[in-house]
């Protein structure tokens, strides 16, 4: 037996052959890609001033990190370690955004798919603010909270709010009533029934509905920062294109990519698995 | 009538609802009144369309009703409650708990200790033949296991009453068979007060120390037969040449079919 097949054989009895065959492929398309990239340095088709080399954008996060004084300075956002402030004051809103925003939609959610009356009083008017592309918001934001943080996390609230608010009150009629009456026949009471029926029922929605606000309000976020705002990836990429810094504008849009499959891997995918899947609620791919 | 052991009471109950679609009124039950004795297993049988799910509904509390008057040990029925335990048709049990917290959670409700509600939950495991399948959930278990998870569920929160909804239509023939024997093992064993709604003569001989037949819509009371067959003998090899048992179930078919052709011709 060859040496190369050994190995194969170990790494699939380590990871499994399903999960070996999902992280090839998926990795093919970044492959080229990046392989495309690093022939554009080699073969010059177009200069450096519009795809920098790979290397180059690399260096750029050391760059930009060069004058960091050292872990305090570090956390307290300072503008001597630029790299770190962009991407810590970037997902510092997106944590905000998301403590904020995903409770009081899931919240007002299960009332609104539970009770006639506050649906029909919230649904017109969610609509209509759906509507409403999130940068949409950002000239009449700038406007009443100025340039910083409050506009930005205002943007990103109205994304996140809504698609939130939508898919949890679905996901509550989409219970089957079944549930509900057995557990009031239990002598459940009303609070029981959202507690042990709505909420876990509306998981799937739920769930759905994270993964799709968390996406939307991050995009939202890095078009807010662009414009609205006075740190952050958005910012960054913003200013660097404006300095000609374009190894700093591919640094920023790879960090944007890289944290949001991140969380939506480390965090959104297995908080998943541990319900919906769990219970039998999703079809899972095989 | 010895009112002190009755447990279910109903008595003059009639029910309209509106048509979910065209809105004109349905006239569901006229007149009903029944009583339902402590250990005794009652069947209701009629056509479709009788109002049998429409009598559960409202002994269950899900239903509100306005003409008569419905009790359990004395207690009007005014909404659902834990002295009445209902077994649905579908798949009731939550997906998102294991067998063990679905047995559990009406003693979860009722806030019963962890202690004393393991030991009552494994007891209902064991009777109703789903040990070993404790940590599983729902979506792991057969249909027929799914049933008797929730006969299991409801048992284990001990209502005064039992509603059972048709809760075997759904699983195949020889499931249902063994489900039919199970539950008369069960009902055996606990000495439970059973209301048994099914479109099925033969469950509902099988099962019944009374069966009641209930005419086409609007639904009434139009027959009762008595079965009186000892529940240790009640086992379906034999049943098929018990002659007491052809009897009753020849009587109910008699006058179930009857009611069909009524309700065809209408």
């Amino acid at each position: 037996m060859s040496a190369l097949s050994a190995v194969s054989i170990s790494i699939q009895r380590r990871f499994g052959r399903q999960r070996l065959r999902k992280i090839l492929l998926g990795s093919i398309p970044f492959l080229v890609m990046i392989g495309v990239w690093h022939a554009n340095t080699v073969f010059e088709w177009l200069p450096p001033v519009f795809i920098p080399s790979i290397g180059d954008v690399w260096e750029a996060i050391f760059f930009l990190q060069e004058d960091c004084a050292g872990f305090v300075p570090l956390i307290m956002l300072d503008n001597s370690c630029l790299m770190s402030t962009h991407i810590l004051s970037s997902v510092g809103r997106v944590i905000l955004a998301a403590i904020i925003g995903l409770p009081f939609g899931i919240a007002f959610g299960i009332l609104a798919g539970m009770n006639r009356t506050v649906s029909k009083f919230l649904e017109p008017v969610g609509v209509f603010a759906n509507s409403i592309s999130g940068i949409a918001w950002i000239p009449l934001a700038i406007v009443w909270f100025g340039v910083g943080w409050v506009t930005t996390l205002f943007i990103m609230l109205n994304t996140i709010f809504w698609l939130m608010f939508f898919n949890s009150m679905l996901g509550v009629r989409s219970v089957a009533r079944v549930y509900e009456q057995s557990v009031l026949t239990m002598g459940g009471s009303r609070w029981d029934v959202i507690r042990q029926v709505y909420l876990p029922g509306a998981m799937p929605s739920i769930i759905t509905g994270m993964r799709m606000s968390m996406g939307f309000g991050w995009r939202a976020l890095i078009a807010a920062e662009m414009i609205g705002g006075d740190s952050g990836l958005g910012f960054m990429i913003f200013t660097s294109a404006a300095e000609f810094k374009i190894e700093e504008v591919f640094l920023g849009v790879i960090v944007i990519a890289v944290i949001f499959m991140a969380t939506d891997r480390y965090l959104l995918a297995p908080l998943e698995k541990w319900t919906v899947e769990r219970w039998g609620l999703v079809w899972k791919p095989t | 009538m010895n009112a002190v052991s009755a447990k279910l009471v109903v008595e003059g109950l009639s029910h309209h609802y509106p048509d979910e679609y065209t809105g004109e009124s349905v006239h569901a039950l006229e007149d009903i009144n029944l009583e339902l004795y402590e250990g005794e297993l009652v069947s209701v049988v009629g056509p479709s369309g009788c109002g049998k799910s429409t009598l559960l509904n409202i002994l269950a509390g899900l239903l509100p009703y306005k003409v008569g008057t419905a009790s359990v040990d004395g207690n009007i029925i005014d909404g659902p409650g834990p002295d009445r335990g209902v077994v649905f048709q579908e798949h009731a049990i939550l997906p998102w708990r294991t067998v063990a917290k679905n047995i559990g959670h009406g003693l979860e409700i009722r806030g019963i200790l962890k202690s004393e509600r393991d030991r009552r939950v494994q007891e209902f495991i064991d009777l109703v033949g789903l040990t070993g399948f404790e940590d599983k959930y729902p979506h792991e278990l057969s249909g027929g296991m799914k049933q008797r998870c929730q006969v299991a569920r409801t048992l284990c929160s001990d209502p005064v009453v039992m509603l059972m909804d048709e809760p075997f239509a759904a699983v195949d023939a020889q499931t249902r068979i063994t489900l039919q024997e199970e539950l008369n093992r069960i009902a055996q064993a606990t000495q439970k007060t059973i209301l048994f709604i099914t479109h099925s003569v033969d469950e509902a001989a099988f099962l019944a120390d009374r069966c009641l037949v209930f005419s086409a819509r609007p639904g009434q009371l139009k027959e009762i037969v008595e079965i009186n067959i000892p529940r240790e003998k009640r086992i379906w090899a034999d049943m098929n040449n018990d002659p007491d048992f052809i009897t009753a179930r020849d009587r109910i078919l008699k006058s179930v079919r009857e009611e069909v052709s009524v309700a065809k011709e209408e």
